[in-house]
C-alpha cells in the first residue's frame, strides 16, 4: 500500500528519530482488519518538538507504541539514533528503549498503586545498575526536585494520595531518570484539570530545555499543542493531512481537516465567534477505510480524482506540507 | 424576567471518613426563562454536586442539604421524592458526561427511548416506537430506523451523546441540565453537539444549564456565566460582560492560563501556580488566596461576601480586577 | 488494630481454633478418636467423661471431631494451595503472554471446569486409591492423596480463570506498559507488578474454595470414597447415619463443626474482598 509520501523529511545527520513506511494493522476477526496506522514516514530533528495531532481513531496513540516497537509494527522502519529498532534482537531492544521514555495520558494508572514514589522512580536505575544506591537516592532527589515535588514530602507515599498533576510530575521524574534522548508524551495533559495543564506543560517545557531533550507530543487538543510544538503533524485515519510549523498551520492551513479541526476549537471570546460550515459526519471506520484520500467523504471539495488517486505530501509554502489533490491556498 | 430556577443559599456536605466534605457552600444561583446559563469550574469546584442536587439526584445517608431549590414555582426541596420525579422529563432533563454509562448496556437504543414516553405520556408502544424515530431524526442521527435497533456499544461516541441528548428531551423538558456533555468527545463532534444543542433550544425553546471547564465552550454558548471555585459561586456575569470585565483573578488567571489557537507559538503559558482547594479543608479567608497573585492580608484572613455591581455583576473578591486596589 | 465486626471476630476465632486442632489436636488430652468406649455407647451431650457424647459404636464425638480437623483441613489446604498455585501461574502467564497460548489454556480451563468435582474424584479414587480385593483396606495416605489430586485438578480452571481475568485486567494498565519501556524483562513484570495485583483477588477467592472443598471432601466420605473409617467430618456423618433416629446429636456434631468452618471461610473470603474493592476503589 503506497504512503503518504516523504517529501516532508530531511534526513538530515541530525535526526534523532526517523521513521518510514510504518504501518500497523491489528486482526479483529476473520476478515476484519483495523488499518490503524499505513505507510508513515517521518522525522525528529534532535531538540525538536513534534507534535502529532488527530482525534480519536486516527492512529496516533498505536504510532507511538509501534515507535516504542510495544508491539512492534506489522512493517516498516524506525531508526533511532542510527539503529534500526525493528530489526534489533530482543535483549538488544531493551537497552535501546532506554533512549526513549514516554509519559501516559492517565497519571494515575501510569503508577503501580502498590509502589510507593521512591519505589517507582527507583525502578529503572536498579533495572540497569545505575550506581550505588546511595548514588540511586541522591539521583531520585535530584529527579524529584527537578520536577517541583519535595522529597522529603513524597518519597514514601503512594500514588493514589496524590492528584493527578502530582502524578504527573511523578511520572515526568521517572522518565527521565535513565537520562533518555527523547520523550513521547501522549496526551499528557488531557486528564488534567485546566488549571493545571499550564503547569505541566511549562514543566515539560522546562525538562526539554534543561536535559537537551527531543519530543513527541501527542494531543487532540489544538491550543496546547501550538503553545509547546515546533512542528505539527496532522493525523486521519492512519494517515498523514499535514505537516507544518506552527504558526504556518494555523494561520494558513492547507488540508480541508486541518481547517475543519481548527474551526472547531471553541473561541474563548464571545464577541469573535465564528459562523463556519462545521464538519460533518463521523469518521468512517478504520477497518474499511475510503480508497484514494481518506478524507474524501466528508470533504466539500473532493472530485473523482480524490478517490482514485491517494494524494502524496507536497510543499505548499517553505516548510509547509500537504497531502491533498486541492489544498487551500 | 422570571427565573424557571432558583437556588437560593445551598449548602451540601458529606460525611466521610476523613470528616466532612464541603462540597457546595452557600450558592445562590438563578437561571431566568429562556436563557443558557454556563457554570464553570474545575474538579472540586462544586459545580456537579450543585447540579445533581437542584435535579433532586443526590441521595445517601451520608447527604446533608439545606438551602431551597425553586422550579417553576414548586419548590423542589418541600416535595417528597414522587412529586420531584414527576417532574423529571416534562420539567427538567440532564444529559451526563459519559454516554457509555448513561445508557443501559443491554438495551436497545429503541427499547430506551420509548420508555420515557411510555411511561411519562402514556403512549402506546407503537407510537412510541414512532415518535422515538422522529426524536433520532431532531438529533440529526441517520438512518434512524437501523440505530433504533442498535445496542449502545455498537455506536460512536458522538452518536451515543445524540441519543441522551434525544431521551432528554423526549418530553420537551424547560430547562435542560447539561453535565460535561462534550468533555469526552472529539472537538468536532463537539461542535457539531454544540451547534446540535444551540438549535434545540431555539425551536424547542428550552432554557439549559450548561456544567463545563472550558471557558471556551461557554463563550459561545452562553448567555449568563456562573464561576465556581471550592464550592461557591466566585462570579457572576451575563457572558458577554463577563469576558469583558472579569472581576475575579480567579476567572482572569484561568483565562490566561489556557492555551488558545492564536497564541503566540513558543512562549511560556501564564499558569496558576498551588493545587486545587482540599474539600474536606476549607481554610478562613477567600479560597483563592494562596493562589492569587493580587492576594493581600485581608484575603487570607477574611472570606469575601458575594457583592452585586450596578449592572447586575457579581463577584466574590475583597479587591477585584478593575477597581482601585 | 482495624475495625472487625463480631462476626468477623467470630470466623478468625473459630478457623483459628480449627487450625490449632489441626496442627496440635494430637498432642492435646482427648481421648484417642478411633478407641471403642463400650461402656458408654449412645451416650447424650454433655455426658461426664464425654462433652459431646458418643455414637452407637462407642467413638468419643468430641475425639473424633478434633480428629476430623486434621484430614479435611489439610485436604482443603492442599488441594486449594497446590491448585491456586498451578492455575493462577498458568493463568498469569496465559493471559500476560497472550496469543495462542491464551487461547490454548482457555481451552484447556474450559474443559476442566466442564467436568463435575465429584464424579471425577470418584473415578479417580476407584481407580487408583481402592483394591480390588475390596475386603482389604487401602492405606488412608493413598485415598488422601488421591483426593488431594482430584480436587486440585477441579480447583486449577477455576482459580486459574480468576488469575487470568485479573492479570488480563492489569497487564492493560500504563504501568504495565511503562515497566515495558523502561527495559525490564517480562518475567520481572509478572513477578514484580501483575503478581502483587492479583494475589488479593486470588486470596479472597481461595478462602471461599476452601469452604467448598471441605465440604466436596465430606460429601465424598459420606459416599464411601472418601477418608475410609470416619477419620473426617464426612466421615463422622457416614458412620452415623443410622443414629439419626435415637441419638441425633451423633450427627449434629460433625455438621456443627463443618457449617461453623465454612460459613467461617466464606466470610473471611467476603470481608477480604470487600476491603480489596475498597481499595481498588481508591486507586
Amino acid at each position: 500500500m503506497a504512503g503518504s509520501g516523504t517529501a516532508h523529511m530531511r534526513n538530515t545527520v541530525d535526526s534523532v528519530l526517523t521513521v518510514r513506511d510504518l504501518t500497523v494493522e491489528f486482526r479483529v476477526a476473520k476478515d476484519k482488519i483495523v488499518k490503524a496506522v499505513s505507510g508513515l514516514s517521518f522525522d525528529v530533528i534532535r531538540g525538536e518538538t513534534l507534535a502529532i495531532v488527530g482525534e480519536s481513531g486516527c492512529g496516533k496513540t498505536t504510532l507511538a507504541r509501534a515507535v516504542l516497537q510495544l508491539p512492534p509494527p506489522n512493517s516498516g522502519e524506525v531508526v533511532l539514533d542510527g539503529t534500526d529498532l525493528t530489526l534489533l534482537p530482543k535483549e538488544n531492544l531493551r537497552s535501546a528503549r532506554t533512549s526513549m521514555q514516554m509519559i501516559f495520558q492517565d497519571p494515575i494508572s501510569s503508577l503501580d498503586p502498590r509502589m510507593t514514589v521512591h519505589q517507582l522512580i527507583d525502578e529503572p536505575l536498579e533495572i540497569w545498575d545505575r550506581g550505588t544506591r546511595a548514588e540511586r537516592d541522591e539521583r531520585i532527589n535530584n529527579l524529584l526536585n527537578n520536577v517541583g515535588l519535595e522529597p522529603e514530602l513524597v518519597l514514601n507515599r503512594r500514588s493514589y494520595e496524590f492528584s493527578g498533576g502530582q502524578c504527573q510530575r511523578i511520572s515526568i521524574a521517572r522518565a527521565l531518570a535513565l537520562d533518555p534522548r527523547m520523550l513521547i508524551c501522549d496526551e499528557p495533559v488531557s486528564a488534567l484539570d485546566v488549571s493545571i495543564q499550564a503547569q505541566i506543560l511549562n514543566l515539560l517545557q522546562d525538562m526539554k530545555d534543561r536535559f537537551g531533550l527531543t519530543m513527541i507530543f501527542i494531543s487532540h487538543d489544538l491550543a496546547v499543542v501550538k503553545a509547546v510544538s515546533n512542528r505539527v503533524m496532522v493525523m486521519y485515519l492512519g494517515k498523514i493531512c499535514e505537516v507544518a510549523t506552527p504558526d504556518a498551520l494555523y494561520s494558513k492551513p492547507a488540508h480541508h481537516y486541518t481547517k475543519a479541526l481548527l474551526d472547531s476549537v471553541p473561541i474563548a471570546d464571545p464577541t469573535r465567534q465564528r459562523k463556519t460550515e462545521l464538519l460533518q459526519g463521523e469518521p468512517p471506520s478504520p477497518m474499511n477505510p475510503p480508497s484514494g484520500c481518506r478524507f474524501r467523504t466528508r470533504c466539500h471539495a473532493a472530485t473523482s480524482r480524490c478517490a482514485e488517486q491517494e494524494p502524496q505530501l507536497q510543499e505548499v509554502a517553505p516548510g509547509q506540507f500537504v497531502a491533498c489533490h486541492h489544498p487551500i491556498v | 424576567m422570571s427565573s424557571l430556577l432558583s437556588v437560593r443559599n445551598m449548602s451540601i456536605n458529606f460525611d466521610t471518613p476523613r470528616g466532612s466534605l464541603e462540597a457546595v457552600r452557600g450558592v445562590d444561583i438563578e437561571i431566568p426563562a429562556g436563557t443558557s446559563v454556563g457554570v464553570v469550574g474545575e474538579s472540586g469546584s462544586g459545580k456537579t454536586v450543585m447540579c445533581r442536587a437542584a435535579m433532586g439526584l443526590l441521595q445517601g445517608s451520608n447527604v446533608n442539604r439545606s438551602g431551597t431549590v425553586v422550579f417553576d414555582g414548586h419548590e423542589l426541596t418541600a416535595m417528597s421524592k414522587e412529586e420531584v420525579r414527576n417532574l423529571f422529563g416534562s420539567g427538567m432533563a440532564m444529559i451526563f458526561q459519559d454516554p457509555m454509562t448513561a445508557l443501559n448496556p443491554v438495551r436497545r437504543i429503541g427499547s430506551q427511548l420509548s420508555e420515557g414516553l411510555r411511561v411519562r405520556l402514556g403512549m402506546s408502544k407503537a407510537d412510541a416506537l414512532a415518535r422515538s424515530k422522529e426524536l433520532l431524526e431532531l438529533v440529526r442521527i441517520p438512518n434512524a430506523a437501523a440505530v433504533l435497533k442498535s445496542f449502545p456499544y455498537q455506536l460512536s461516541g458522538g452518536m451515543r451523546q445524540r441519543v441522551m441528548i434525544a431521551i432528554a428531551i423526549a418530553c420537551n423538558p424547560k430547562l435542560l441540565f447539561a453535565d460535561e456533555p462534550t468533555t469526552a468527545l472529539d472537538v468536532t463532534v463537539q461542535a457539531q453537539i454544540l451547534q446540535l444543542l444551540r438549535e434545540l433550544r431555539e425551536d424547542l425553546k428550552m432554557s439549559m444549564v450548561l456544567v463545563t471547564h472550558d471557558l471556551g465552550v461557554v463563550a459561545g454558548n452562553t448567555d449568563y456565566v456562573a464561576v465556581m471555585y471550592a464550592g461557591e459561586v466566585v462570579e457572576y456575569a451575563p457572558t458577554k460582560k463577563l469576558f469583558a470585565d472579569m472581576r475575579m483573578p480567579y476567572t482572569e488567571a484561568l483565562l490566561e492560563s489556557i492555551p488558545k489557537v492564536d497564541h503566540k507559538s513558543g512562549t511560556r503559558l501564564a499558569m496558576i501556580a498551588g493545587r486545587l482547594p482540599d474539600p474536606t479543608d476549607r481554610g478562613a479567608g477567600c479560597s483563592f488566596a494562596p493562589r492569587c497573585k493580587y492576594a493581600q492580608e485581608k484575603c487570607r484572613n477574611e472570606h469575601p461576601e458575594l457583592k452585586k455591581d450596578l449592572d447586575g455583576h457579581l463577584y466574590r473578591c475583597w479587591f477585584p480586577i478593575g477597581e482601585a486596589k | 488494630m482495624r475495625k472487625f465486626t463480631k462476626p468477623t471476630w467470630f470466623a478468625i476465632g473459630w478457623l483459628g481454633l480449627m487450625m490449632f486442632f489441626s496442627l496440635f489436636g494430637w498432642l492435646l488430652p482427648f481421648k484417642p478418636w478411633n478407641y471403642v468406649f463400650e461402656d458408654d455407647l449412645e451416650v447424650g451431650l454433655f455426658s461426664s467423661g464425654h462433652i459431646l457424647g458418643t455414637d452407637s459404636n462407642g467413638y468419643d464425638l468430641l475425639s473424633s471431631a478434633v480428629a476430623g480437623t486434621r484430614m479435611s483441613i489439610f485436604i482443603a489446604i492442599a488441594a486449594v494451595g497446590l491448585g491456586g498455585l498451578i492455575g493462577s501461574v498458568l493463568g498469569i502467564s496465559a493471559a500476560y503472554l497472550r496469543g495462542k497460548i491464551d487461547t490454548v489454556m482457555v481451552t484447556i480451563f474450559n474443559v476442566g471446569l466442564s467436568v463435575p468435582n465429584l464424579v471425577l474424584a470418584l473415578a479417580l479414587v476407584s481407580v487408583l486409591a481402592t483394591n480390588v480385593d475390596i475386603n482389604q483396606a487401602v492405606p488412608t495416605w493413598r485415598r488422601v492423596m488421591v483426593l488431594i489430586i482430584s480436587l486440585t485438578i477441579v480447583l486449577i480452571p477455576i482459580l486459574g480463570r480468576i488469575a487470568r481475568g485479573a492479570t488480563l485486567s492489569w497487564s492493560g494498565r500504563e504501568f504495565v506498559t511503562a515497566a515495558r519501556s523502561m527495559g525490564m524483562k517480562d518475567s520481572k513484570i509478572i513477578l514484580r507488578h501483575i503478581v502483587p495485583n492479583v494475589l488479593p483477588a486470588l486470596i479472597a477467592v481461595a478462602f471461599l474454595a476452601v469452604g467448598v472443598v471441605i465440604i466436596a471432601e465430606a460429601s465424598l466420605s459420606i459416599l464411601g470414597v472418601g477418608i475410609p473409617d470416619g477419620a473426617s467430618w464426612g466421615g463422622m456423618i457416614a458412620r452415623g447415619r443410622n443414629d439419626l433416629e435415637y441419638a441425633p446429636h451423633v450427627l449434629y456434631v460433625p455438621i456443627v463443626f463443618l457449617a461453623l468452618t465454612v460459613i467461617s471461610t466464606n466470610h473471611l473470603g467476603d470481608v477480604v474482598r470487600s476491603k480489596l474493592d475498597s481499595r481498588e476503589a481508591k486507586v
